[in-house]
């Protein structure tokens, strides 16, 4: 006999992997997840070619007329993952549920834990070699079903450039992310509840509370009841003013300004009315924002949603411009023409919510398993 | 060698083992004996380093469990009460995923397992484990016990779902291993079973040791070798007569029946046959007995109690 530090943890994730990948449950939830991944992304490659169709006539009137100032984006083959993620925010918990919510509890119930226990291994060794053949299982399902999206885009003729490819991977990454977040919380259940139901049940209390529940309390008619409606506009500033509103919408952030024609300098009085309003309308979406993104944090659903809108919903920066124009840019969406750095830079507190989320559960589990007294 | 120095263990502040000390020579058939509840499965799951002690230590040759159970799990092969294993792997599956474990070389493990499994008889049978009646469990479980060739094999209960033809090679195998020199502890209730394989027992009532010993040394104790019990069936005889002799500790006497309860080096039964019949009656029965294994330990725990 030869003893090899680590083995142990191999040789049960090992072991672990292709229990998984074996299931039926798993086959059976992977199964369904890839039609509807391979479904989800023909949809997105029609919508897409659509909208390519779209910018590409939009394109040549722009060019070909010298008309200044027309701008649109061209669409982004990040949006067709979009529609992939739609359904992947629901069936990829399902299936990180699927392989995590018995993994201890089944031990216990064949009795095979005070077996496995009795062998030369390291307890820390047993739950993080049955983590580490999830996290392989759910690898592999994530990766077959990317590689079979970028065939399905490749059949289609669309090639994605080394942005839009590096933008795929980030897709790929915080959904495995989000996936491993409910997996890991349904190991954690598997080794408090005494039995696979009872595990199932509390994981799936869980689930439907993090990505039903939260995001609904996040939505707007629960947020007004939570922190109330934003403020009205004072009645002496709608009898005074010659509207000119220019409202721009980013990101849930509502800004209103008043161009010179409403008074400005002209009207120091009316000038202060407005400066009160815009900063009682700034405060109040600022702590609108607050609350949803603080409500956002506890749920892997609402974090992986900001992830992939921040992800697929880009542009390519292909701005038109008429000749002799300066360049503007402006996005129907709001957002500015951005590269991957800067997509990174505004989804990272997301990324590092949906780090923290499978990084505590596990935490937890780990703790719980190895402080299990096996009777 | 295996030393239990005031091993103690409660589960919610109830005491389940309460200041064990025993030791256990090596090449040892040890039975651990009590009732149900009586500690026998806690102070084997401390050995074998599945529950931490709440005071108190063991150790397996000079090794303390707590501080290093890797080692004492490379010399141990256990087998616990209720045995289970993977039910979608197959024996040879099981065995091939243990013996991983045990960082047994692929070749030697292979060769092993089949040794094992035909020892087990259960060479052949290629269905998965879920498939598996009780009996054929705890026959795997015996094989996956010796599987790591442990110096020290723990059995829990080990004949508790075994067939008479399963518990005769039960008997076969640990005895040939004990002859080897190893050293075998065997946890059971069953009293006539542990009699018949061990060497020295232990006899547990509620998580206290309330003997151990060799076989004979506690039968003495016990009285078991000073008294013993003749009884004679008779046709109607009244009035009985009056019996005194040499041997006789008391009796008791029926219209068709007496019994005397006689130190146990005396055999008085042809004696005693004699006098009834001289006093013409006849004999349709006669048995002497020895006090019984569940009397002995009775004994015991009524001690304890």
């Amino acid at each position: 006999m030869k003893a090899q530090a680590g083995s142990g943890l191999l040789t049960i994730a090992e072991k672990e992997f292709f229990d998984h990948i074996r299931s039926k449950k798993f086959l059976l939830i992977f199964g369904i997840f890839l039609v509807i991944a391979i479904v989800g992304m023909i949809g997105g490659i029609t919508d897409y070619n659509k909208n390519l169709d779209t910018y590409n006539g939009h394109r040549s009137v722009a060019t070909s007329s010298a008309m200044p100032g027309f701008f649109a984006d061209k669409p982004s083959i990040l949006s067709v993952f979009g529609t992939v993620a739609t359904y992947l925010v629901y069936l990829g918990g399902i299936l990180g549920i699927a392989m995590g919510f018995d993994l201890i509890t089944k031990e216990k119930e064949s009795k095979s834990l005070k077996i496995l226990l009795s062998h030369p291994v390291y307890r820390d060794e047993v739950i993080n070699g049955k983590a580490l053949g999830g996290i392989f299982a759910l690898g592999c399902a994530l990766g077959v079903v990317l590689i079979i999206s970028l065939a399905t885009l490749l059949i289609y003729g669309i090639i994605p450039d080394t942005n839009e490819m590096l933008l795929i991977a980030v897709f790929g990454a915080v959904s495995f992310l989000l996936i491993f977040s409910y997996f890991a919380i349904a190991l954690f259940m598997s080794t408090v509840s005494q039995d696979s139901g009872s595990a199932l049940i509390y994981t799936i209390i869980i689930f439907i509370a993090l990505s039903v529940l939260v995001p609904t309390i996040a939505q707007d008619t629960v947020m007004d009841t939570v922190i109330g409606s934003q403020p009205a506009l004072p009645q002496e500033l709608l009898d005074q003013m010659q509207v000119s509103v220019n409202s721009t919408t980013t990101m849930g952030v509502f800004a209103v300004k008043a161009s010179n024609a409403i008074g400005g300098d002209k009207d120091s009085a009316g000038s202060g009315a407005w400066q009160k309003f815009n900063q009682q309308m700034q405060a109040y979406w600022e702590k609108r924002q607050a609350v949803h993104d603080s409500l956002a944090l506890f749920s892997p659903s609402m974090n992986y949603d900001t992830v992939v809108s921040g992800v697929t919903a880009t542009s390519t920066g292909d701005v038109i411009n008429s000749p002799g124009m300066s360049a503007v840019s402006f996005s129907v969406s709001g957002k500015q023409v951005t590269d991957t750095g800067d997509i990174v830079g505004k989804i990272a507190g997301n990324v590092v919510a949906l780090l923290l989320f499978p990084a505590i559960f596990f935490g937890l589990a780990y703790v719980r398993f190895m402080r299990l007294d096996v009777r | 060698m295996i030393q239990l120095e005031h091993l103690s263990k409660e589960y919610n502040g109830l005491p389940a083992v309460s200041d064990l000390t025993i030791g256990i020579p090596e090449g040892e058939i040890f039975g651990l004996l009590g009732p149900n509840g009586a500690g026998k499965s806690t102070t084997i799951l401390m050995l074998v380093g599945l529950i931490q002690p709440s005071s108190g230590r063991c150790l397996v040759d000079g090794i303390d469990v707590a501080k290093d159970p890797i080692a004492v799990k490379q010399r141990i092969g256990y087998m616990p009460e209720d045995v289970g294993f993977y039910p979608t792997l197959t024996a040879v599956e099981n065995l091939a995923y243990f013996a991983k474990l045990y960082r047994m070389d692929r070749e030697p493990a292979k060769k092993r397992i089949a040794e094992l499994l035909a020892l087990t008889g259960l060479d052949g049978v290629t269905k998965e484990v879920g498939g598996y009646s009780k009996g054929m469990r705890q026959r795997l479980g015996l094989a996956k016990a010796l599987l790591n060739d442990p110096s020290i094999i723990i059995l829990d209960e080990p004949t508790a779902n075994l067939d008479p033809k399963g518990v005769a090679d039960y008997r076969r195998i640990i005895t040939a291993v004990a002859g080897e020199g190893k050293t075998v502890i065997v946890s059971s209730h069953i009293l006539a079973e542990v009699s018949r394989i061990s060497t020295s027992v232990g006899i547990l009532s509620a998580g206290r040791l309330v003997a151990h010993g060799a076989w004979e040394d506690l039968a003495e104790t016990a009285g078991q070798g000073t008294h013993a019990t003749v009884t004679l069936h008779i046709e109607t005889l009244d009035p009985m007569p009056e019996i005194s002799r040499t041997g006789i500790l008391s009796i008791t006497y029926s219209r068709d029946r007496l019994k005397a309860t006689v130190v146990a080096e005396s055999d008085l039964r042809d004696s005693l046959a004699e006098i009834l019949i001289a006093h013409g009656t006849r004999l349709r029965g006669l048995s002497r007995e020895s006090r019984s294994l569940e009397d002995l330990f009775l004994s015991y725990y009524e001690a304890a109690a």
